[in-house]
């Protein structure tokens, strides 16, 4: 058998890469974040039918194909000038429920989770979804393995297959709910309650019994003050599927609450010349650079952001929650971005309490999913809440309706500018007159972006599964003082 | 389950060269395999790549690859270990494929042993563009790459 070496350095173009930058005195003065954009969607995209467009855009990223999914579809109702009738929300909204619940199961327990289920201080080795398995139990391991299971299974039955779903329609969705396919999406909802209710009681025992943990939590090293955004309903409630986008300040005052054809009256997007990705930032505001605070046009949107956005949750569980969590960190907002694994499981147990009442709801098995468009489309906008914040797709045809514009602003490019200041915040701690401490700093600083959940759309199906992530500090004169990766220190 | 052996396509189908794994499980379901092989298409890694594989006693995973000074084009036959894997999370969205499966089997999921794992690797040139078509190379790389896998499955029997 041929041996080679898989050497990751020499994916450049799939690296997530930081430079930091030091002044004459030898402290941080700046740090980039760089990934690597996907090109050529838009082009790809032009002269196809809008109707693909479900199929297409969740194509994009192997992570959050559903919501891509859904923002498209809801975009085509818009599109198309055709309201779904309402059972059709139900059902879209049921699906994307079941996501929401496997998307954040994952992202606690095998991803950012760790570093507090199992230590921000353990070994790398022991920070992952086997080192929760010994802290919490093999119970808890089986829980997540099976609670990705039948959600899975619960997105096949209402996605029309797994993964890559091709229900959504302008107009509706193509998939009606059967008695025999609610009792058993009922029986799934009450699981996922179940479950939801297991990993709150285990951010109890784990996280919050912790000094230590709740120190770093409200430790000055992740606490960033900026406004907030996410999606509300009539009552100001967080929803993931419908609404509209309320965004606060760094009070928790309401400065926009827009519905989502008005987005580019309050969102506008910055250049940076280091970056292929951009900056969006609040129109009210203006782009004043990587700084938070309330003049500043810097806005967040992660599960953190849409608890701060919103005035509670919809659902009696995760309204318990919600209070708690802020009765716990000091009221609202919270500006501490490692909240947000916390933010997360309230969350989780809001989408499996709204999937019950959905799935329980009487009108659920209406089989009329579908409005038929008669209208010549024209121009469509649709919003959902994707995991990893507010996604907003943009779509412009001709009269047969071919597509001659596309605009999306995906979950991660909203966080764009805080993950670039939650870096310089965390690697500050760590550079002091030319002195680099080396010994946890890629923690540190993944620490400070894993909370985000950014999606690097390129890396996520890689076979080592792995981001390769390289940090270069560079003195005042543009030297490099040191370099670091996961591979090569 | 009756087949024992698991083909996957690794990548994403509108990714220029990513697809080449896909089009590679294409080829191979459209001519006869050997008895017991199931042949799937998968754009994720990671917990879903394990979960893809349970109850199989083999599993082959075709995927596009970007080497040091690779030719594109270029067909490799890989065992996991050659794979830059470590325990940890540094993956921002998933775990690695190693951690995935040690999940699995201490969970108690029946998984292939690490040596059953088959990796044949297509060198890509373009993994960043949106398109359908895959660089001319690549795209000729193709029919080896499905020969490469079918001459293993018959090696199994």
């Amino acid at each position: 058998m041929q041996k080679i070496m898989i050497d990751p350095i020499t994916r450049l173009e799939g690296h997530g890469k930081i430079t930091l930058f030091l002044n004459d005195e030898g402290d941080l003065e700046n740090a980039y974040f760089q990934i690597p954009e996907l090109r050529g969607f838009e082009v790809f995209s032009l002269g196809r039918p809008a109707e693909e467009m479900p199929r297409i855009t969740q194509r994009i990223c192997g992570v959050c194909p559903e919501a891509h999914h859904m923002a498209a579809t809801k975009a085509l109702d818009d599109l198309f000038h055709v309201e779904a009738p309402p059972v059709a929300h139900k059902v879209r909204e049921l699906f994307y429920m079941a996501f929401y619940v496997t998307d954040h199961t994952t992202h606690f327990y095998a991803l950012g989770g760790p570093d507090f289920v199992v230590g921000p201080d353990a070994p790398a080795a022991e920070r992952n979804i086997l080192g929760v398995v010994a802290a919490a139990g093999m119970e808890a391991g089986l829980a997540v393995i099976n609670c990705r299971k039948r959600n899975h299974h619960a997105i096949k039955m209402l996605g029309g297959r797994a993964i890559h779903p091709v229900a959504g329609l302008p107009g509706g969705w193509s998939v009606a709910v059967t008695p025999e396919m609610r009792d058993e999406l009922v029986r799934i909802a009450e699981e996922n309650v179940e479950f939801a209710r297991f990993s709150l009681q285990l951010v109890d025992d784990i996280v919050l019994k912790n000094q230590a943990y709740v120190d770093l939590i409200v430790g000055g090293a992740y606490t960033t003050p900026i406004h907030y955004m996410g999606l509300v309903d009539a009552n100001n409630h967080v929803n993931f599927y419908d609404g509209k986008v309320r965004v606060v300040d760094p009070d928790g005052v309401e400065v926009v609450r827009y519905a989502p054809h008005e987005y580019t009256q309050h969102i506008a997007e910055h250049v940076e010349p280091f970056s292929y990705l951009k900056f969006p930032y609040l129109k009210a505001k203006g782009w004043k650079g990587f700084v938070g605070g309330k003049e500043s046009g810097v806005y967040a949107a992660t599960p953190l952001s849409r608890l701060n956005a919103a005035d509670g949750m919809a659902t009696p569980l995760a309204q318990e929650a919600y209070e708690k969590f802020y009765a716990t960190l000091g009221g609202k907002p919270v500006h501490h971005t490692l909240a947000c694994h916390w933010a997360r499981v309230i969350e989780m147990m809001y989408a499996a309490e709204r999937m019950l009442e959905l799935a329980r709801d009487p009108e659920i098995t209406n089989p009329n999913v579908r409005n038929i468009p008669t209208e010549t489309p024209t121009e469509g906008i649709g919003i959902v809440e994707a995991p990893r914040g507010t996604l907003t797709h943009h779509y412009a045809t001709d009269a047969n309706g071919i597509l001659t514009m596309v605009n999306l602003i995906v979950g991660t490019t909203n966080n764009n500018a805080p993950i670039t200041m939650s870096i310089k915040q965390a690697a500050q701690a760590l550079i002091k007159k030319g002195e680099v401490i080396t010994d946890g700093l890629l923690n540190k600083i993944e620490m400070a972006f894993r909370s985000y959940d950014p999606c690097f759309s390129c890396a996520t199906h890689s076979l080592p599964g792995q981001m390769p992530l390289e940090v270069e500090v560079l003195d005042a004169s543009g030297n490099v003082l040191k370099r670091l990766s996961q591979y090569v220190d | 389950m009756d087949a024992k052996t698991l083909v996957i396509g690794l990548g994403n189908p509108i990714l220029t060269d990513d697809a080449a794994g896909i089009k590679v499980a294409r080829a191979l379901r459209a001519g006869p395999l050997p008895a017991g092989v199931d042949v799937a298409e998968l754009s994720v890694g990671g917990l879903a790549l394990m979960e893809a594989m349970v109850g199989y006693e083999r599993a082959v995973l075709i995927d596009a690859i970007k080497t040091r000074g690779g030719a594109p084009g270029q067909v490799y036959t890989l065992a996991l270990d050659d794979l830059p894997g470590t325990l940890n999370t540094a993956s921002a969205h998933d775990v690695n494929l190693a951690t995935a499966l040690a999940t699995g089997r201490r969970l108690g999921a029946p998984l292939p042993e690490d040596a059953d794992i088959h990796i044949i690797a297509i060198e890509a040139e373009d993994v960043l563009t949106f398109g359908e078509q895959c660089t001319p190379a690549v795209e000729a790389a193709i029919p080896v790459a499905a020969r490469r896998v079918l001459a293993l499955l018959q090696s199994f029997a």
